[in-house]
């Protein structure tokens, strides 16, 4: 007798999801296809096909995030000379160092869907493209470096944490690795919130206007709301959750560990409404954030500047000994 | 790392070629004894040994790997046709749940008038 | 010990100069000097003294070499570089902590107190690292020529009869080991890479040539530290085995020879130019606002 599972195919349809995807397959039907894979919680990966969309949004995403971290050196990079111990000093370089090290793995995630990094750093530093809000402000004392590694940093780990299962699969990875090393910065940061807190009143109040000035900017950090059903972002599942959904988690976690410390927040409209179960609080000033990220910000030109300078101090160890990169495969 | 890779002269710049490119090395690593080498990501790097520094550097510094692979990308022979991996037909011969048995073991205890034996003590 | 001192760069003259003679008697902290056994090289005062100034100039070199290379975090020429370069940079910085934490146990003070306390004039660090950072040539070659002078003393020093300090060598040197093949690697790119990579490489070692040897130098001390069997080694003989292992590097990398002047003691360590005194004012700023308080 003919064993019947002899002629059938047994395996199920998804396991064989890139024959949907390929090239016989008609233009329209592949779209379909993939985005029903993705909406279904499919990955993606460097050498699968995607549509020209998706290859430009999670670009554009990643090449964002790699330029804030990028960016984002500056500003802590200031105070690495100067931490007061020996421990803040291997602390803050160790942080900074692995903000390095993000911008890496991240340049790396867009390098191979096809923008070779000088490219990239062609666009950053023309103002083509962006860095997040944050990384275009002053630091004015060490309070600054407390703040930002503790608050800022959380702000970005809420964010970074909602990444981790993003459809392509690269981003995913990186984004898991990132949220474990992210996980030191923060209790770094509170360390020397904390011990600035305990510590001489002039250092109390250092902090305190530290916090005074950051918080404008902590609250604009995780962007406008934009309904669910016009961000592409979400709809491409390049990220999981809504810029809202983002504050109201940093707020919830947040805000009750600073008041702890006798901070204060400068918002006194900012508190927990019980009934709507989420935080209200004074609306951001989005004209700010717009400015501010279009490169008009405190330091926005200086430290495109800088960074234009010292790459040019650099170039030639690219060109005779690192060379330049090949296309990405 | 071994020795060798410092003191070994590159052959690529014995007569000073200026320009070298940049190529992805892929980077394995493993957490702890007995794990098996899992990808970490990539680096770029003109040559392998530099490749091998920054493989430590990035997937390494924190002490979270015991060791490292490190394999230039260009190296690696990629697989992944369906065809080949996940073919159309039957293969459940080859799998534990291409054998289904529950039926014929009660036909058979039944026949042979005993119970099912009680699950073994772990 | 330090006055209100403004951000920018006055030295306080009412700061102590000399920590290691002054601490342990003049600190309110009951500091005492650890418990020691009569094998203990540091049980007599002269020998204590001796090897506390060993202790500083090694912490010295350090921490200055670190908080120099450090300022590459964030800006060195790719970014897989920039985190390797980082790594050297705190290894540095560890190093030090950790010999001053040697240090503060002989003395009586402790190590964040030894690195930041004091005005430029009483740092013990090597002429050599008095430059300023520089381009990545001038980067290279003074790591190239500090890690091989290092190395060579943490040879020396491995059987120490200071047990501590034996210990510690012995870890920092494994940490140097990867610290010389990154170096070594890059010396040799820059010198085999015809054009502005050479150039600068050699313009580099020009400028630092004069003050290479500073790293090895003897100290004003150094035949007690001899005579107790802390320092199993002469500064010649040290010298002797850093040419011997710099020379044929350099040959073979068709490198200007660098001299064998023995390098004069008195001005090896002690005399500091503007760019270690700007370094200093950096790294001071902040814990000058309140040396008292805690960061």
């Amino acid at each position: 007798m003919t064993d019947p599972l002899a002629l059938a195919p047994i395996l199920p349809e998804q396991e064989r999801r890139r024959l949907r995807f390929s090239d016989d397959v008609p233009q329209d039907e592949r779209h379909r296809n993939f985005e029903a894979h993705i909406v279904a919680g499919g990955k993606v990966e460097p050498d699968d096909w995607m549509p020209d969309e998706y290859r430009q949004e999670v670009l554009r995403f990643v090449e964002m995030h790699a330029n804030s971290e990028l960016m984002g050196v500056l500003p802590e990079r200031d105070w690495l000379l100067r931490a007061p111990t020996l421990k803040r000093k291997l602390a803050l370089t160790a942080k900074v160092q692995d903000e390095v090290g993000h911008a890496q793995l991240l340049y790396r995630v867009a390098e191979d869907l096809g923008k070779p990094r000088e490219a990239m750093f062609d666009d950053l530093l023309a103002g083509k493209t962006k860095f997040h809000n944050v990384f275009h402000y002053p630091t004015r004392s060490w309070a600054d470096v407390g703040i930002i590694a503790w608050l800022v940093d959380a702000a970005a780990i809420v964010a970074q944490q909602a990444l981790r299962d993003s459809s392509y699969g690269p981003y995913a990875r990186t984004m898991r690795k990132i949220c474990w090393e992210e996980s030191v910065h923060i209790m770094h940061g509170r360390d020397v919130v904390v011990t600035l807190v305990t510590g001489t009143p002039a250092q109390r109040a250092m902090v305190q206007e530290a916090l005074d000035r950051w918080w404008g900017p902590l609250m604009q950090m995780h962007g406008p709301r934009t309904p669910r059903e016009k961000d592409r972002d979400l709809h491409w599942r390049i990220k999981a959750k809504s810029s809202e959904e983002l504050r109201q988690e940093f707020l919830t976690i947040y805000v009750p560990r600073i008041r702890e410390l006798g901070l204060h927040i400068p918002d006194s409209e900012l508190r927990f409404d019980q009934v709507a179960g989420q935080w209200r609080y004074t609306e951001p000033d989005w004209d700010e954030l717009r400015t501010v990220v279009t490169n008009h910000g405190p330091m926005s030109q200086e430290r495109l500047a800088f960074r234009r300078l010292n790459r040019e101090e650099t170039r030639w160890v690219r060109e005779t000994i690192l060379g330049s990169p090949r296309v990405a495969a | 790392m071994a020795d060798h890779t410092a003191r070994t002269q590159p052959a690529e710049t014995q007569t000073a070629q200026p320009a070298v490119n940049l190529e992805p090395y892929e980077v394995f690593r493993q957490e702890k004894d007995g794990d098996p080498m899992r990808h970490g990501g990539s680096v770029l790097a003109p040559d392998p040994t530099l490749a091998v520094h920054y493989a430590r550097e990035l997937y390494g510094r924190r002490q979270e790997s015991v060791r490292l692979w490190v394999v230039r990308r260009g190296d690696i022979h990629l697989l992944e046709d369906p065809d080949l991996l996940q073919p159309p037909l039957d293969r459940s011969f080859k799998k534990p749940g291409g054998y289904v048995m529950r039926q014929k073991l009660e036909a058979a205890r039944e026949r042979a008038g005993q119970a099912k034996p009680k699950a073994r003590e772990r | 010990m330090t006055g209100r001192s403004s951000q920018d760069d006055q030295v306080d003259l009412s700061a102590d100069p000399d920590p290691i003679a002054h601490a342990g008697s003049s600190q309110a902290s009951g500091a005492d000097e650890s418990p020691t056994s009569p094998a203990d090289p540091t049980a007599d005062p002269v020998t204590a003294a001796a090897l506390a100034e060993l202790l500083l100039a090694l912490a010295d070199d350090d921490l200055v070499i670190g908080f120099s290379d450090s300022e590459w975090t964030g800006i060195a020429p790719i970014l897989e570089e920039d985190v390797a370069m980082s790594s050297l940079a705190q290894d540095e910085i560890g190093h030090a902590r950790a010999i001053y934490e040697l240090l503060a146990a002989l003395v009586g003070s402790d190590a964040d107190r030894l690195a930041y306390d004091r005005p430029p004039e009483a740092y013990r660090h090597a002429r050599l690292l008095d430059h300023a950072r520089g381009d990545w040539a001038m980067t290279i070659a003074r790591r190239y020529l500090f890690d091989t002078a290092k190395t060579v003393r943490l040879e020396a020093l491995l059987g120490s009869s200071d047990r501590p300090l034996a210990e510690l060598v012995a870890k920092i040197r494994r940490e140097e080991v990867y610290h010389l093949l990154h170096v070594e690697t890059w010396l040799d790119r820059l010198a085999r890479t015809p054009g502005e990579a050479r150039t600068r490489l050699l313009a580099a070692l020009a400028v630092l040539e004069p003050d290479a040897s500073s790293v090895l130098a003897p100290l004003a001390v150094e035949p007690i530290l001899r005579g107790s069997g802390i320092l199993s080694a002469s500064s010649a003989s040290l010298l002797n085995a850093w040419h011997a292992r710099v020379g044929p590097t350099f040959a073979r990398l068709d490198l200007p020879p660098l001299p064998k002047t023995v390098p004069d003691p008195a001005h090896a360590r002690c005399e500091h130019g503007e760019p270690f005194r700007w370094l200093w004012g950096e790294f001071t700023s902040v814990r000058r606002l309140d040396p008292a308080a805690t960061w």
